[in-house]
């Protein structure tokens, strides 16, 4: 059940990586900066403002469609969780805390 | 950008701002294009009548019926002083270079104004007699959009489809917008003064109006001056006085209005 609702869950934020999160950013302002600009230059060489009305749309429908859905090129560059670490006397050894210790509701935990 | 829902906020705020960029773009743009409106127009016929000129009150005031022929294209300059009942020969307003194509429709109207009894306090008075909406070729169809009335007796009544649906146009069949050619041509307003008397003012003038609206961008009057490529208007002012109050008997038929698309609530006259 776990599982199923994490897989859910991923699917409905979407996430990406940091390097296709860049990716995503550039992709966002040059394709629409672009179909802007070409939406203006062909409408104004028709003389007909309805091409650029359809340009500009067609050219934003087509960068939500790049943009939104977390394609895999955004995931590339997946960074993994850092094993779990026990903490015990030689964890705080290793951190340099071995005079520590820790107590939840008057009950020692480490 | 981590996730879908911001990807689709950034992506919907730069939309906006492009949006808004091109827009600005487009409506400076309209600067380039060449314009070179004309226009000449005559006085018809004038006549004034007291009666109730508002349907609100039941006061008994002086209303003026004026009409007017319209044409644009050969400039003949307008004489001064035209006496009442002069038939005068009608040309043609060409106001077709004013479509560019950011141009959604334009309104072109005709005032009437004359000068106050004391003009150092009173300011002159302006009444529109006539209108029209005048809609680009691409623009949406809509029930006040101009109807041009056929330019003979014989086009009056259309016998194929394509002659039917030239009829139903703005403008004359086979030119394009902003072709006007309207000879004694009714008031769509009949006009009086604040005062109730309109009767012998002397210096009138008839003078042709235009608002440029566009589908983004700044609204735009008509103008006598050049400004770059922007010709302004030649033509288009006819000079007149008031007549006396007619004395004998007026017909009704003499006195009906244009009845536009307003009129009749929606649907074309």
């Amino acid at each position: 059940m776990d599982q199923l609702l994490d897989q859910a869950r991923s699917i409905w934020e979407g996430e990406i990586d940091f390097e296709g999160q860049r990716l995503a950013d550039l992709l966002t302002y040059a394709l629409l900066s672009l179909s802007g600009a070409i939406a203006f230059l062909v409408g104004f060489s028709t003389q007909d403002i309805y091409q650029t009305l359809y340009i500009g749309l067609g050219g934003t429908a087509l960068t939500f469609l790049a943009v939104v859905p977390p394609w895999p090129f955004y995931n590339q560059h997946p960074l993994p969780w850092l094993q779990a670490r026990e903490t015990g006397r030689v964890a705080l050894g290793t951190l340099g805390l071995e005079g520590i210790s820790v107590e939840v509701d008057g009950q020692r935990v480490s | 950008m981590h996730n879908n829902l911001t990807r689709i906020q950034n992506v919907f705020g730069f939309f906006t701002s492009v949006a808004f960029a091109v827009a600005a773009v487009i409506a400076v743009s309209v600067v380039l294009s060449a314009q070179s409106p004309s226009a000449s127009l005559q006085l018809r016929n004038v006549q004034v009548v007291k009666g109730r000129p508002h349907y609100y009150s039941t006061k008994r005031e002086e209303y003026a019926h004026v009409k007017f022929d319209l044409d644009a294209g050969i400039i003949h300059p307008p004489p001064l002083h035209c006496p009442p009942n002069h038939s005068l020969i009608p040309l043609h307003l060409d106001l077709s270079t004013l479509f560019n194509w950011n141009t959604k429709q334009i309104f072109a109207y005709i005032t009437a104004s004359y000068p106050s009894s004391d003009p150092s306090t009173i300011p002159r008075s302006e009444a529109i007699i006539w209108d029209a909406v005048i809609p680009a070729t691409n623009a949406p169809a809509h029930p006040n959009t101009y109807i041009h009335p056929p330019l003979s007796q014989s086009n009056a009544r259309p016998k194929t489809k394509a002659d039917r649906l030239a009829a139903q146009k703005p403008y004359p069949p086979g030119k394009e917008p902003g072709i006007l050619k309207l000879a004694s041509q009714k008031p769509k307003y009949q006009i009086n003064d604040v005062s109730g008397r309109i009767a012998e003012r002397a210096n009138a003038t008839l003078t042709l109006h235009w608002n440029v609206q566009p589908w983004v961008g700044a609204l735009v009057w008509d103008s006598r001056g050049t400004l770059g490529r922007w010709q302004g208007l030649s033509g288009g002012m006819a000079g007149f006085d008031f007549p006396a109050l007619k004395g004998t008997e007026v017909k009704k038929e003499e006195l009906r209005t244009e009845t536009g698309g307003e009129r009749n609530r929606g649907s074309p006259a």
